[in-house]
């Protein structure tokens, strides 16, 4: 008799340092259906389904597969009792062919000696059984070895089973050669060779493009009607709602309810994501309209892949402005970001600062013009704070230079004023000025570093999701922050999330979706549905658009006769 | 039913860290103990002649010669420190310098080159500069190509800097054989090949109190690990060391130059174990492919045991240098024994510390299922 | 005469370099799971210690080899332990693994010495049997290669028979292709069910033993006496970290850079009789200090190593993980 549940969390919880990721988490998922995971960034997530495939161990609570309690202490439980998950970053050996791959999970089949020796015993008359037992030993030892060599039907026999699976691939590409989607194809055929029955997708779509992804949900619908359970996290309402159907809601670690896809809406979602109807109460302050600081003109910038990720965008921000950037995840945001700071080498295209080209300028001159940007990774410390040393060190990092150039001796003196300023200023949670940023909380390191950028006093910030994973009350903090330096005639590049923040926050919002421009509209004059439309590219304002897009009339870059 | 995990923990406080890491050097000399039982030696007083470092009789007076174990001691103390200061400028960049050897002996030759080549040149004091500052040069460009590798193209320094260390060790072997007109490092006196001592031209000058000559080089390099010390903790280099070396990503965004810091502080990490050449063959003697006595190696232990910590590293390089300057010595007394004893001893002692280490970063939790 | 030479010269190129194949093996399977175990030397010598004295006293050739391959193995364990379990810096671990295994090596080759007489090769009779040489009936008889290459102890044709069945172990067995996978992504392999601490644990053993064996070898081709200043091993263990950089962590490679290393090892003995044997073509030998050779295999080495780092990573061979220690709740 099936059971109901293929899958029960009960009271999950999980701390990592001082930080809980889940706390008190309970949630289960059906036999045969599709479970959307949803829930902001940093709510708690992955680390969960990270725990039902055995990488986290969960502090306590306990787990139930098919009604029956299960122990998971490694991916290999996980694996045993049928349970895949397709990571965010796969879990690939990029040396080896995509056969490889599969092979490595690959258990030894076992001989099943009586089925083998009651066939020997019909099908060879007059063999004896004392013959057939012989002979079935000998079989069993050439099987016993021959499942543990590595053959050349491997590639067929793993070519033949994605076929089965639905799929088309090279058995024999090695994953350093293979693109994003061939590499997540790969990965979901590795976890059905595995046997999985409980599939779980960390955020699937974030890499891939529209058709890509239409053509997953197919394969997702497919394996539903063969009868697998599916857990798909992702953070896009219009995914929930297009493949799902129960929608599961985490929100800061915590379990917030589990509702059916057909009996809800987006707006439903969203409330239950963000946990009251949304009142945003964001200021926007009115400042008179200022010369442009920063100008950018046809920038083409490729990613670390050699792909085009920002296709000939061109904008600009003036003091006392901010303006929004919209997309979906890894739409180009990064590489725009890191490109302004001078981190990443452009294609072409110019980035003007108060009608200077700053292309190939090195990071420090940039700065030193007043260009601070910050860009909260997901994992939040991977860029811009270093980790093991204290919040005063960090508040150096990008002014110990500037003291006195000729002293060789670091100004802690002045970090510790200024780690002083913006731990009171923002409420940061430490015991001392001393204390190393790791051992911060997720929110407090965050507003170390949104707090750093704004004491070096720049002229124009460049802000990738400085709310990720914040709670309300800090993500005020932050926007007043930004409110105040905007009227003190800094210009902002927001770079946000959440369309509903933005439409409050920013003065202008710039959509981009795979790279390309569709679009800068003012926020008091358009609609959260048309930001959306753009963002999946269904719109496209730049086309319609009378005048050229992203382009002052008041520019500080001296045209070209041409 | 129970089960355990391992999970990383929030930092103990150092009064509790100092515990641990008291208990490990305990258990390891007490394992130190049972083995000195089995080989028919009393470990006590075995310990007490090492620890005493050959200053006390057998008769349990002062000896004599008590000063001269002190001279000696410092020898052994003054290239093991600062060669540990100097890896430990590369360590905390998490540049796996353990080039040490290789940089010692390529120092040592550039010294010995300019009196042997040379002679005196003006006084011996002026000598004695150029002697250092050409094994800081030499010795910096030995480590300053791995950095330049590693920055330009991703080599692995930790298994260049070894191929390294055995390259220098072999040019020196192979001066000390190649009998020829260009090769000023053997004693023309001699028919054999051997190496001629730099003291036929100069020596480390020293304060004489009474019979005790205490050699400048002790001085110089405390100086230099204090100097250290400031640059790692006050000054903008020593900040971006930290920085590259806790997160290259980070750095890079804070407009550092980070190629240009590794290959910096390589620099200053080699030119100083140079150095540490330097005072070494001043004090030591002749050339030899013996010479390092092995603070490469050791070195690297000393960084590693005291947390790469300079005030630590220097108390750590004294009881190491006791720890083997005194196994030499007892090793006179307890004919049983090998003095290579400190070898094991300080092989422990780095177990039981590291074992200490992880009891400090994880603790292991137990999880009682319902 | 010339014949004679170049027979001498290629039996000792074997005889004498063989030691470094089980080193470099015994590596490779370390370096292979991701771990850059840098006590080698150390290994060695307690294998060489423990593998003679046990050998002479039990006087059984096969005991010996157990016992180096028991002592070297738990060196093994300690180094997995530290850096599996206890998540130690493995480079840390590794140099100390030398320090420790040298100062074992003395410590109680020394107290033997002094307190129990040094057991000698010759009146362990079974041991003196054990090494004589097997020469291959036919093949040893061939000119020239045939007592080069085929009439040596049994260590030799082991050593020949371990390289070659690692090779095929790593290349065409399911294990190997884990164990593969362990050192380039553990957390790839990890997700797929691989026991990564159990790989690691088994391969590090393993290679340590093999590691002993080759330290035994050294012990009793100097006829066991006892070296109380350069100890038995001198550097070899080196060599075999050098040794599998230049096989390109490639057990078969390392059966023929093992000759290659060998040439310039043998040459330092061989140098002067080649020349006089030959004169004409080498007689330009005479030019080279002795010393160069030494240095060679590390020079050679040095460059591989670079031209391995300019090419791209995926060409590259060295294990993506390499030196750096698994733990699957890293974030």
């Amino acid at each position: 008799m099936a059971v109901d549940f293929a899958v029960e969390l009960k009271n999950i919880s999980k701390t990592f340092g001082s930080a809980a990721a889940n706390k008190n988490i309970s949630l289960s998922l059906k036999q045969g259906e599709i479970l959307a995971l949803l829930g902001e960034n940093g709510s708690g997530k992955t680390t969960l389904m990270n725990i039902l495939a055995g990488i986290y161990q969960p502090d306590s609570g306990s787990i139930y597969v098919n009604g029956e309690k299960a122990v998971i202490t490694s991916p290999k439980d996980a694996k045993r009792l049928g349970i895949g998950m397709v990571h965010q970053h796969f879990k690939l050996v990029d040396v080896f062919s995509a056969a490889d791959n599969v092979w490595l999970g690959r258990e030894n089949r076992s001989y099943g000696f009586r089925e083998r020796y009651k066939a020997e015993v019909s099908g060879k008359k007059g063999i004896g059984k004392f013959g057939a037992a012989a002979s079935v030993i000998f079989h069993a030892a050439g099987f016993f070895v021959s499942e543990r060599l590595l053959k050349k039907s491997r590639y067929r026999e793993i070519e033949e089973i994605s076929r089965s699976f639905g799929f088309e691939m090279d058995p024999k590409k090695k994953v350093y050669h293979m693109a994003v989607s061939e590499k997540q194809t790969l990965e979901i055929v590795k976890v059905l060779y595995y046997g999985a029955k409980v599939i779980i997708l960390d955020e699937p779509t974030a890499v891939l493009t529209v058709q890509e992804t239409e053509k997953l949900f197919g394969v997702l619908r497919q394996m539903r009607a063969e009868g697998h359970s599916i857990i798909i996290i992702t953070h896009k309402l219009h995914e929930v709602m297009a493949v799902s159907d129960r929608v599961a809601v985490l929100r800061k670690g915590e379990y917030v309810g589990t509702v059916e896809t057909a009996s809800t809406n987006e707006q439903k979602l969203t409330e239950l994501m963000v946990g009251h109807k949304i009142t945003l109460n964001i200021e926007r302050p009115f400042v008179e309209k200022k010369k442009p600081l920063l100008e950018i003109r046809g920038l083409t910038i490729e990613n670390d892949e050699g792909a085009c990720a920002i296709d000939d965008v061109s904008f600009y921000i003036r003091g006392g402005e901010i303006l929004g950037v919209a997309g979906i995840a890894g739409c180009g945001q990064k590489e725009l970001c890191e490109a302004i700071a001078g981190l990443r080498k452009i294609k072409s295209g110019e980035i003007v600062h108060k009608g200077e080209n700053i292309v190939g300028l090195a990071p420090k001159k940039i700065i030193e013009k007043g260009i601070a940007m910050s860009f909260i990774p997901e994992d939040r410390l991977g860029m811009g704070l270093a980790p093991s040393l204290s919040i005063t060190d960090n508040m150096l990092l990008k002014n110990y230079r500037d003291d006195n150039r000729f002293s060789p001796f670091v100004n802690r003196r002045r970090g510790r004023a200024d780690a002083r300023t913006i731990i009171s200023e923002l409420d940061i949670v430490t015991p001392s000025t001393e204390t190393p940023v790791r051992l911060l909380s997720g929110g407090n390191v965050q507003k170390v570093l949104v707090g750093r950028e704004i004491e070096t006093g720049p002229n124009v910030i460049v802000t990738a999701y400085p709310v990720r994973g914040l709670d309300i009350h800090s993500s005020y903090a932050i926007y007043d922050i930004l409110n105040r330096q905007k009227v003190s005639g800094v210009g902002i590049l927001f770079v946000g999330e959440d369309l509903d923040v933005m439409l409050a926050l920013c003065d202008k919002i710039m959509v981009l979706c795979h790279g390309r421009v569709m679009g800068i509209v003012h926020a008091a004059k358009t609609t959260k549905e048309e930001l959306g439309l753009m963002m999946t590219g269904a719109l496209n304002l730049v086309r319609s658009d009378e005048k050229r897009t992203g382009i002052a009339k008041d520019t500080n870059i001296k045209e070209q006769p041409s | 039913m129970k089960r355990y995990h391992i999970v990383k923990r929030d930092l103990l406080t150092p009064g509790r860290r100092i515990v641990f890491y008291l208990l490990a050097i305990a258990a390891a000399l007490l394992l130190g103990a049972l083995l000195l039982m089995m080989t028919g030696v009393n470990p006590l007083s075995y310990y007490f002649k090492m620890l005493t470092i050959g200053t006390v009789t057998d008769s349990g007076e002062l000896s004599r010669l008590a000063y001269k174990q002190v001279e000696n001691l410092i020898k052994v103390f003054v290239p093991l420190v600062l060669t540990s200061v100097a890896l430990s400028v590369a360590f905390k960049m998490k540049f796996w310098n353990i080039g040490g050897e290789g940089q010692f002996l390529v120092g040592a030759v550039a010294a010995a080159f300019i009196p042997l080549k040379f002679g005196v040149i003006g006084n011996q004091a002026l000598t004695l500069l150029l002697m250092a500052a050409a094994a800081m040069a030499a010795a910096a460009v030995w480590g300053g190509i791995v950095a330049l590798l590693k920055v330009r193209f991703g080599t692995n320094e930790t298994l260049m800097t070894l191929m390294f260390n055995y390259i220098a060790l072999y040019f020196v072997a192979l001066l000390g054989e190649e009998k020829a007109g260009w090769n000023v490092f053997l004693d023309p006196e001699s028919q054999r090949p051997l190496f001629r001592s730099v003291w036929d031209f100069v020596t480390m000058p020293a304060i004489t109190i009474g019979k005790f000559s205490l050699s400048w080089s002790l001085l110089f390099v405390l100086v230099l690990c204090i100097l250290v010390y400031f640059y790692l903790k006050k000054t903008k280099h020593g900040y971006e060391i930290s920085v590259v070396g806790d997160s290259i990503g980070t750095a890079k965004y804070a407009g550092m130059k980070v190629g240009r810091i590794i290959v910096r502080t390589m620099l200053l990490s080699s030119a100083l174990i140079g150095l540490a050449g330097f005072f070494k063959l001043t004090s030591a003697g002749p050339l030899s492919t013996s010479l390092t006595d092995s603070v490469g190696w050791t070195g690297i232990v000393v960084a590693w045991l005291a947390k790469l910590d300079t005030v630590g590293i220097v108390i750590t390089s004294l009881l190491i240098s006791i720890l083997r300057f005194g196994c030499s010595q007892a090793s006179v007394t307890f004919g049983a024994v090998d003095s290579r004893f400190a070898d094991l001893l300080q092989g422990v002692i780095l177990f039981a510390v590291l074992a200490a280490d992880f009891v400090i970063r994880f603790k292991i939790v137990k999880k009682e299922e319902a | 005469m010339g014949v004679e030479v170049l027979t001498g010269f290629l039996y000792s190129l074997v005889v004498y370099n063989i030691p470094l194949l089980y080193g470099t093996v015994g590596e490779i399977f370390n370096e292979k799971t991701g771990s850059l175990n840098l006590g080698v030397e150390g290994t060695m010598a307690v294998g060489s210690l423990f593998g003679y004295l046990v050998g002479c006293w039990c006087n059984s050739l096969l005991l010996g080899i157990l016992a180096a391959m028991v002592f070297a193995g738990l060196c093994g364990l300690l180094f997995a332990f530290f850096t599996v379990t206890l998540q130690a810096n493995q480079n840390v671990t590794g140099l100390t693994i030398t320090t420790l295994g040298l100062g074992i090596y003395y410590f109680v080759g020394h107290g033997v010495n002094k307190n129990l007489g040094w057991p000698s090769m010759q009146a362990a009779a079974n041991v003196a049997a054990g090494w004589k040489a097997q020469p291959i009936p036919l093949l040893s008889d061939i000119p020239i290669i045939g007592k080069a290459f085929f009439s040596h102890n049994i260590f030799v044709y082991l050593g020949v028979l371990i390289a070659v069945l690692s090779w095929w172990y790593m290349k065409y067995t399911k294990a190997g292709l884990r164990m593969r996978a362990v050192g380039e992504n553990p957390a790839a392999a990890d997700s797929c069910g691989v026991n990564i601490n159990r790989y690691k644990y088994a391969h590090i053993l393993l290679g340590s033993a093999i590691m002993g064996i080759g330290g035994y070898y050294m012990a009793l081709n100097i006829s066991g006496e006892y070296l109380a200043s350069t100890g038995w091993i001198n550097g070899y263990g080196w060599i075999a970290v050098a040794l599998v950089i230049f096989a390109k962590w490639n057990p078969a490679r390392a059966l023929l850079g093992t000759f290659v290393f060998g040439i310039f090892k043998t040459l330092e003995v061989y140098n002067d009789s080649i020349v006089a044997a030959f004169p004409k073509a080498f007689g330009w030998l005479n030019a080279i200090p002795l010393k160069v050779y030494t240095a060679l295999p590390f020079i050679i080495t040095a460059v591989v190593l670079f031209a391995g780092s300019v090419r791209k990573k995926s060409k590259s061979n060295q294990p993506a993980a390499v030196g750096v220690n698994y733990y699957r709740e890293d974030r």
